[in-house]
C-alpha cells in the first residue's frame, strides 16, 4: 500500500495531541461527493441566514434584534422587555429537548451539518486555505519548509484573509445587538465614542481568528460540552456515521476473494478533520462531517463496488437488524416537545405590549384622618411598544363602600419604550370602613389594545379600634 | 458486539502507559494533556493568585464595596452641591421666573402627581392647602423644599419623600408653589411647627 505520511489513529489517544503534549496539525485531503455537495448547500444557506437576518424588518424592527442598550429584545415581530425574561425557560428547555430528540434519532447531525464551527470552517476558511496553500500534501510541505519569500507571501495572504473574514463575522454578530444602522454609524465614528462595542468586536475577531486558524477541532473535542453529551444521548437505534465491518473486513487487495470490500487505502483517515479512523468504530472525536462517506464512496465507484461501505447506519442495522425510529425514547421526547411547544406558544401570546406593576407606596400601609381611611399606591406602566399609549386607569370594588380614587384622572400618557410612575390614592369614609377588602385596578389602552387588571388589597386598622372613639 | 478492528493489527500498538489503579475493572491510560490546555491552566492559577493579592491584600485596587461606597459619596456630594447653593432667596427668584414655574406646574399635575392629594388648584383635600396662609412645617421657602424632598416629618400623614425626582425638579415644584405667595405675606403667616428648612 502507498506510504501514509500522516499519523495513524489509535483508539487509545487523541491523534491531534502528540505524546509530548504538542499539537499535531491535521491537513485534510480533498474530497468530493454528494454529501459534501449537500453540506455546502446547507452551510451556505445558514451563512446566508446569519447575514440576511439583520436586514429583515418585522413590525419596524430587525427580525432578530437583542437591543441591550435599550433593554428590548425583538424576535420576529414580538418585542420583549426584561419583565419577559421568564420566557427564556422555554428557550432553554426547548433547545434541550430538541437536542435530545434529534440526537436520539440521527446522532450528531448538528455537529456536521449546522454548527457554526463546522459551517464556517469547512465552507469559508478551509476553502480559502485550499485555494492559497494547495492540497494536503502541499500544505504539509509548506508546514515543514523554511521561511522563504514564497512561504511568507502565502502565509501572509492567508492570515490577512482569515483576519478579514473573522472581522466581518464579528461585525455582523454585533449588528444583532446594536442593529445595522447603528453599526454603520459606529464604523464611521471614532472608537472612543463607543469603546465597549469596539473592544467587544476586537475581542470577538481575535477569538474567531485564533479559533478558525489554529484551534479548529480542539474546540469540538475538548471544549464543546455538546459533543460530549450528544454521545451519551444515542442508543443502538440512533444513526451514526459508521463503517460496515461485516462487509468490509478483513481488508485486503481489491481482487482478493478472501478479503472484504475495504482495501485499506486509508482515504477515510486522510479526509477526517478530527484525525480518527472510522473503521475503529464510533468515537468521541467524530463530528459526523460525512467526509469519510464520500471518500470511501468514490473509491468504491472506481472499483466498481456498491457505495455505502461507510454510511449513516445504526448499531442495530450494522448487526443485520432494522433500525426502529419509533421507540419509547423517541416517543417520550416527541410528546414532551409537542407539549412544550404548545405551552410556549400560549405563553408568548400572553405577552402584552405594555406592563403594569403596582406596589404600595413607601411609608405606612394606611392613613387615618378625621374623615377617611386612605391607601396610597404606585402604579408603574411600562410601554414596550413603539407607539405612544394613553392609559385609562380605574378602580372598582365589589364591596358596597364608596371608593374615592385620586391621582389617575384623565388619560396617563406613556411614550414609546418609556415608563411612568403614577400615584394612586384610594380612600373610603372613616365611618363606613369595616375592615380590609379587595378591589380591582383596571389599566386600559385603546390601541393597541392592552388590558391589565390587578387585584389589590385595601388595608386599614381594626374597625373596632377605629369606631370606638 | 461491534466490529473487531482487524486492520489495526498491522500497525504497531502505540506506547501507552496504563496507570496502576483499577476501579470496577476500569483502567486508565496516562496520555499527556494538550500543551495549550496545560498552559492555560497554569496561567489561570498564577492569575488567580495575582488577582487575590492585588484586590484583597493591597490597597492598589478598589474592592467592589469600596467602589460602591465611593460612588455613593460622589452622588451625595453632587446632591449637596446642588442644594448647598440653595437658599430661600434663590427659591423666591425661581418662583418669579415663568419657565421654572411652568416646569413646576407640569410636574405638579403630571409626573409628581401632587394634584391627586393637594388638588388641581392647590386647595388640598387629602393633602394640605398650599395657597392659604397656614403652614405646617415652617413658613419659609426652604421648609417647603425640605418637605417636598424628604417627605413629611410626621409619617402618619402620608406625604412621601420626592427627592427621587432629583433636586432640579423638586426646586421647580417648590417654585411653582411659591409663585402663589410673596415674601412679605409668607413671613407673616402662621406655622404649626418651627421651620424645618435651612435658611
Amino acid at each position: 500500500m502507498a506510504q501514509n505520511p500522516i499519523k495513524q489513529p489509535s483508539r487509545d489517544t487523541l491523534t491531534t495531541i502528540n505524546a509530548d503534549g504538542s499539537r499535531y496539525a491535521i491537513h485534510t485531503a480533498d474530497v468530493r461527493g454528494r454529501f459534501q455537495r449537500w453540506r455546502r448547500l446547507t452551510g451556505w444557506l445558514l451563512i446566508g441566514l446569519f447575514v440576511a437576518l439583520p436586514w429583515i424588518q418585522i413590525n419596524g424592527h430587525p427580525a432578530v434584534f437583542f437591543n441591550f442598550p435599550q433593554q428590548r429584545f425583538h424576535l420576529f415581530g414580538v418585542t420583549l422587555a426584561f419583565q419577559d425574561t421568564w420566557l427564556l425557560f422555554f428557550v432553554v428547555t426547548g433547545l434541550a429537548f430538541g437536542i435530545f430528540f434529534v440526537t436520539a434519532l440521527f446522532g450528531r447531525v448538528w455537529c456536521g451539518w449546522a454548527c457554526p464551527q463546522t459551517v464556517y470552517l469547512d465552507q469559508v476558511f478551509r476553502r480559502l486555505e485550499r485555494w492559497i496553500e494547495g492540497d494536503a500534501p502541499a500544505r504539509r510541505r509548506l508546514d515543514a519548509a523554511p521561511w522563504t519569500a514564497q512561504k511568507v507571501f502565502k502565509r501572509g495572504i492567508k492570515h490577512t484573509l482569515f483576519l478579514l473574514c473573522s472581522a466581518v463575522i464579528a461585525h455582523i454578530f454585533l449588528s444583532y445587538a446594536v442593529s445595522l444602522p447603528r453599526l454603520w454609524e459606529m464604523m464611521h465614528t471614532s472608537p472612543i465614542e463607543h469603546w465597549t462595542a469596539f473592544i467587544f468586536v476586537f475581542g470577538v475577531t481575535a477569538v474567531f481568528y485564533a479559533n478558525f486558524t489554529w484551534f479548529r477541532e480542539q474546540l469540538c473535542i475538548v471544549i464543546c460540552p455538546y459533543g460530549r453529551f450528544q454521545g451519551a444521548l444515542i442508543d443502538d437505534h440512533s444513526l451514526n456515521v459508521a463503517y460496515d465491518a461485516q462487509r468490509g473486513d478483513p481488508p485486503g487487495k481489491p481482487r482478493d476473494p478472501t478479503a472484504g470490500d475495504c482495501i485499506d487505502c486509508h482515504r477515510c483517515v486522510q479526509v477526517c478533520p478530527t484525525g480518527i479512523d472510522i473503521r475503529q468504530g464510533l468515537q468521541l472525536e467524530c463530528i459526523g462531517c460525512t467526509a469519510c462517506i464520500d471518500a470511501c464512496d468514490s473509491i468504491m465507484d472506481k472499483l466498481g463496488k456498491p457505495r455505502g461501505l461507510i454510511r449513516y447506519a445504526s448499531q442495530e442495522e450494522l448487526e443485520g437488524r432494522k433500525t426502529r425510529f419509533v421507540r419509547t425514547r423517541t416517543v417520550i421526547y416527541s410528546v414532551l416537545l409537542v407539549v412544550g411547544t404548545i405551552v410556549a406558544s400560549l405563553s408568548l401570546r400572553s405577552i402584552q405590549p405594555a406592563e403594569v406593576a403596582t406596589v404600595r407606596m413607601l411609608g405606612m400601609p394606611f392613613f387615618v384622618t378625621d374623615t377617611h381611611v386612605r391607601n396610597q399606591f404606585s402604579v408603574r406602566i411600562i410601554n414596550k411598544s413603539m407607539e405612544t399609549m394613553h392609559f385609562q386607569v380605574t378602580a372598582t370594588t365589589e364591596s358596597p363602600l364608596p371608593l374615592e380614587v385620586r391621582g389617575v384622572d384623565g388619560l396617563l400618557t406613556v411614550e414609546p419604550l418609556k415608563e411612568i410612575l403614577a400615584t394612586l390614592v384610594v380612600q373610603v369614609p372613616r365611618e363606613a370602613f369595616q375592615g380590609n377588602f379587595p378591589f380591582t385596578l383596571h389599566a386600559v389602552n385603546a390601541s393597541p389594545e392592552v388590558v391589565h387588571t390587578r387585584r389589590l388589597e385595601f388595608l386599614g386598622p381594626d374597625p373596632r379600634l377605629l369606631h370606638a372613639r | 458486539m461491534s466490529s473487531s478492528p482487524q486492520h489495526s493489527q498491522k500497525e504497531p500498538p502505540p506506547p501507552d502507559t496504563v496507570r496502576e489503579h483499577v476501579y470496577d475493572g476500569i483502567e486508565e491510560y496516562d496520555n499527556n494533556m494538550p500543551n495549550w490546555w496545560l498552559w492555560t491552566f497554569y496561567l489561570a492559577i498564577i492569575f488567580s493568585f495575582l488577582y487575590w493579592f492585588f484586590f484583597f491584600e493591597t490597597p492598589l485596587a478598589e474592592t467592589d464595596a469600596e467602589r460602591v461606597g465611593a460612588a455613593l459619596t460622589r452622588i451625595e456630594e453632587a446632591r449637596l452641591a446642588q442644594v448647598g447653593e440653595l437658599n430661600s432667596a434663590v427659591l423666591w427668584q425661581m418662583s418669579q421666573n415663568a419657565s421654572f414655574v411652568e416646569a413646576g406646574r407640569q410636574i405638579f399635575m403630571g409626573e409628581g402627581t401632587c394634584h391627586s392629594c393637594h388638588g388641581a388648584n392647590l386647595e388640598g383635600g387629602i393633602g394640605v392647602n398650599l395657597v392659604d396662609q397656614q403652614w405646617v412645617w415652617g413658613n419659609t421657602p426652604m421648609s417647603v423644599y425640605q418637605v417636598i424632598s424628604e417627605g413629611s416629618p410626621n409619617p402618619t400623614k402620608g406625604m412621601v419623600a420626592w427627592k427621587r425626582l432629583g433636586p432640579d425638579k423638586v426646586k421647580q415644584v417648590a417654585a411653582f408653589i411659591l409663585s402663589h405667595h410673596n415674601p412679605a405675606e409668607m413671613a407673616g403667616a402662621e406655622t404649626l411647627n418651627s421651620p424645618i428648612g435651612r435658611d
